[in-house]
C-alpha cells in the first residue's frame, strides 16, 4: 500500500520534528523573549526620554523617527540570536543525521541532496520566523503606546533579519556537513562570523578595498537595513552567498562521492557564486524605505544633484578614523552616491587615524571637481558640501515643498511590556516545551 | 579491498564471513553506495546498476547507529513505510515477530543495543527493495532473540526477498545462510554453499567439514 503522503512531506514532517526534539533551539525560543524585551524596553525609555519624559526638553523628539529609536535597537537582539544562538539550532538540524547514522538510512532514497537541504533549511526559517514572535510583540506593544509604525521602514529591518538568518542558516549549514564533528563545525561557524567582525575593523582602519568588501559583512547589510536602506547589490551577495552554503551543504552530504568530486564541484560552485556576487557589486541600485529620508538628500537636493552635468570627482583628504571623514561619509557620500553612482571619491592620507597629519599642509582638505571646475572645502555637513557642489556646477536647487520629517516623538512608559517578555514568553515556551517533550 | 568478486541469486540469503577487520562494513557501504569505491562495477541481471536503480534495487541496513534518537520507534516505522513506500501490509507481522510492541511509544534513543537493532532490522524488513544488505544483523541480541530473528529472516526471504548477511558468528551463520562469502583481508577467499566450499577445502588437503573449520582453512 503506497503512502497517500510524498516522500518530500514526509521529510518535511522529519525534519519539523528533529527541529522540535532540539534542545537548542528551545533555548533560542527562550532567550529571545528577554533579549528583544530587554532591547525594546530599553529603547522605549531612551525614546521617551528624548521625548520630553522626566524633564528633559522637549522638542528634540522632533527628529526622532522610531525606525532609529526603537525598531533598530529592538531587531538587534535578533542579530545577537542570528549569530549566537541560530549557528547552533542549524548545525543541530543538518549535522544530527550524520551523527546518528540516519544520513545513511535517507540517503538510500532516490531524492536529490539539494531537495534535503533545500527541506533543511526551510524548516530552519520556519523556526527562526517563530523564534522572532517577541518582535512582533514588540510591535503590538508599541502601536498600543500609541506609537507610529511606518510599514515600509519596519518591514525593511524585518526583511534584513530574515535575510540575516538565511546566511547564517547558509554556512552553518555548509560548515556542518563539511566538517566531521558539529563542535569543529560551530567553531567554524564562529570564527567566519568573527572574521566579518576582524574585516569591518580593518576597513575601519584602513579604507580603500577593504571597506567596500566589509560594505558586503552582515553586521553592515544589518546595520543598512535598519535604517531603512535595501541595497540590491548587499541583498545579491547575501542570497548568493545563503544559496552557496545550502550548495555545499548538499555537496557534502552525498556520503557515496569521492572526496576529490566533491571538492572540484565545491570549487566550481564556489567561484560561479563569486562570479554572481561580482556582477552584482556592479548595480548601485539602492531604495530607501525610511520614512525620514535617512539615507538620501531631500528631493529637490537630489533633483539638482541629477542635473549636474558632467563628471564629479571629490578628494578626500582625511584618513579613514578621522571623525570628519566617518561623518561625510555617512551623511553626505552615502547619500550623494545614491543619487549620482558616477562620483568618483579617492581618499588620500598617510596614516589611518590622522593625529599627526593635523599639521600637515592640506590635510582635512575636500576638494570637488566637476569637469575640470575645483573647488576646495573643509566642512563635511551636507548642507556645506551641497552649497559647494551647486556654486561649482551654477545649478540651484528647487525651494523644499515643505515635506520634512518632523519625527514622531512619544512620551510613554513601556507598560506591560517586562510581564511579556520577562514572563509571559518564558512561561509559554516552557510549557510548549514541556507539552511538546512529553508527548514522545 | 581488492579483487572482490560474487554473485548473489534472487531469493537466498547470502552470508558475508569474515574476521574483525575484513572489510565487510567497507564492502557493504560500497554496494549500497555509502563508500566511493575506486573501482569496480555492481551489475543486475548483466546490466551495470546506476545510482538510482541501485536504490530501486537494494537496501543497506548498518550496524550501530541510532538513527532519529529523539523519535519514537512507532514514527520511524511509519516514516520508513512513507518515505522509502515501504510495505505497511507487513507493519504488525514485522512488530509482533520483533516484540516491538511495547516499545512503539519509545524514543529510539533510549533503547538498549538489542532493542535498537531490532527496531534497525524492522526498519530494514519494512522497506520494499527486492534486496536487504543487513550488517550484523544479530550484534546485541540474545541467544533467544537470535534464534526468533533468523527465523523471521527466513521468513522473509521465502516471500521471495533477497537477503545479504554479515555476520560475525559464524554458527549463526551457518544456521541461517544458503551460501557464503568468504573475506579476508579485503579479498574474497571463497564463495558457494557449505558443501561446496568444504570440498574446496578438502581437495586443498583440510579435513574441514563444518563452517567453521572451512573459514579457518580459507583464511
Amino acid at each position: 500500500m503506497r503512502s497517500r503522503k510524498g516522500p518530500w512531506l514526509w521529510l518535511l514532517e522529519k525534519e519539523w520534528r528533529e527541529l522540535l526534539a532540539s534542545r537548542a533551539w528551545w533555548v533560542l525560543l527562550f532567550v529571545m523573549g528577554p533579549l528583544v524585551g530587554f532591547a525594546f524596553i530599553s529603547a522605549v525609555r531612551s525614546y521617551a526620554e528624548a521625548s520630553g519624559l522626566g524633564g528633559t526638553a522637549a522638542g528634540v523628539g522632533e527628529a526622532f523617527s522610531p525606525l532609529v529609536g526603537i525598531w533598530a535597537p529592538t531587531f538587534s537582539a535578533c542579530e545577537l540570536a542570528a549569530v549566537f544562538l541560530l549557528p547552533f539550532v542549524a548545525i543541530r538540524v543538518v549535522a544530527g543525521d550524520r551523527q546518528s547514522g540516519a544520513l545513511k538510512l535517507e540517503l538510500q532514497h532516490a531524492m536529490p541532496a539539494a531537495a534535503r537541504i533545500a527541506t533543511k533549511g526551510l524548516i530552519l526559517l520556519a523556526g527562526w520566523l517563530i523564534a522572532s514572535v517577541p518582535v512582533i510583540a514588540a510591535i503590538i506593544l508599541w502601536r498600543s503606546y500609541g506609537g507610529i509604525i511606518y510599514v515600509p521602514e519596519l518591514a525593511t529591518v524585518g526583511i534584513g533579519h530574515v535575510i540575516n538568518a538565511g546566511l547564517t542558516i547558509g554556512i552553518a549549514a555548509a560548515t556542518a556537513s563539511i566538517t566531521e564533528h558539529p563542535a569543529t563545525a560551530a567553531i567554524v561557524t564562529l570564527t567566519a562570523t568573527v572574521g566579518t567582525w576582524i574585516l569591518n575593523f580593518i576597513a575601519a582602519v584602513q579604507g580603500g578595498i577593504w571597506e567596500r568588501l566589509a560594505s558586503y559583512t552582515p553586521t553592515t547589510m544589518v546595520s543598512d537595513f535598519q535604517h531603512g536602506l535595501i541595497r540590491l547589490d548587499a541583498v545579491i551577495a547575501a542570497v548568493t552567498l545563503t544559496a552557496l552554503g545550502l550548495a555545499l551543504a548538499a555537496l557534502w552530504t552525498r556520503l557515496g562521492v569521492p572526496v576529490r568530486r566533491r571538492l572540484a564541484e565545491s570549487i566550481a560552485i564556489t567561484a560561479l557564486a563569486l562570479l554572481v556576487i561580482t556582477a552584482g557589486t556592479a548595480t548601485t541600485k539602492s531604495w530607501d524605505t525610511s520614512e525620514s529620508r535617512l539615507n538620501s538628500f531631500s528631493t529637490s537636493d537630489e533633483n539638482a544633484l541629477r542635473s549636474i552635468p558632467g563628471s564629479l570627482t571629490i578628494e578626500v583628504h582625511l584618513a579613514p578614523e578621522d571623525p570628519r571623514r566617518v561623518d561625510l561619509d555617512r551623511r553626505v557620500i552615502a547619500k550623494l552616491r545614491r543619487v549620482r553612482p558616477d562620483v568618483n571619491v579617492r581618499y588620500q592620507s598617510a596614516t589611518s587615524i590622522g593625529l599627526f597629519e593635523q599639521t600637515s599642509a592640506g590635510y582635512g582638505e575636500i576638494w570637488y571637481d566637476i569637469d575640470g571646475k575645483k573647488a576646495m572645502s573643509r566642512a563635511v555637513t551636507a548642507e556645506s558640501v551641497l552649497e559647494t557642489l551647486y556654486s561649482l556646477a551654477g545649478v540651484s536647487p528647487e525651494a523644499d515643498n515643505g515635506d520634512i520629517f518632523r519625527g514622531h516623538p512619544l512620551m510613554a512608559r513601556p507598560a506591560k511590556a517586562a510581564m511579556v517578555f520577562y514572563v509571559l514568553w518564558p512561561a509559554l515556551v516552557l510549557s510548549a516545551a514541556i507539552a511538546i517533550q512529553g508527548k514522545r | 579491498m581488492a579483487d572482490v568478486a560474487f554473485s548473489i541469486r534472487p531469493g537466498e540469503i547470502l552470508g558475508l564471513i569474515g574476521p574483525n577487520g575484513a572489510g565487510k562494513t567497507t564492502l557493504f557501504e560500497c554496494l549500497a553506495g555509502v563508500l566511493p569505491p575506486t573501482s569496480g562495477i555492481i551489475c543486475l541481471d548483466g546490466q551495470p546498476l546506476t545510482v538510482r536503480s541501485r536504490t530501486r534495487t537494494l537496501f543497506y541496513l548498518p550496524d550501530a547507529i541510532a538513527p532519529w534518537p529523539a523519535q519514537t520507534v512507532r514514527w520511524a516505522l511509519d516514516f520508513t513505510i512513507g518515505f522509502f513506500d515501504g510495505r505497511r501490509d507487513l507493519l504488525g507481522r514485522v512488530v509482533d515477530g520483533l516484540e516491538l510492541g511495547p516499545l512503539l511509544d519509545s524514543p529510539i534513543g533510549t533503547l538498549s543495543k538489542g532493542q535498537r537493532k531490532r527496531v534497525l532490522l524492522a526498519i530494514g524488513l519494512l522497506t520494499s527493495q527486492p534486496m536487504l544488505m543487513a550488517d550484523e544483523p544479530f550484534d546485541g541480541l540474545d541467544l533467544r532473540q537470535t534464534r526468533e530473528v533468523a527465523a523471521i529472516l527466513q521468513t522473509h526471504a521465502r516471500s521471495g526477498r533477497t537477503l545479504f548477511l554479515s555476520i560475525h558468528q559464524i554458527a549463526d551463520a551457518a544456521r541461517l545462510c544458503d551460501r557464503f562469502v568468504l573475506l579476508s583481508a579485503g579479498k574474497v577467499c571463497g564463495a558457494g554453499t557449505l558443501d561446496g566450499l568444504a570440498g574446496l577445502a578438502r581437495s586443498k588437503g583440510s579435513s574441514a567439514s563444518n563452517l567453521e573449520e572451512v573459514f579457518l582453512a580459507f583464511t
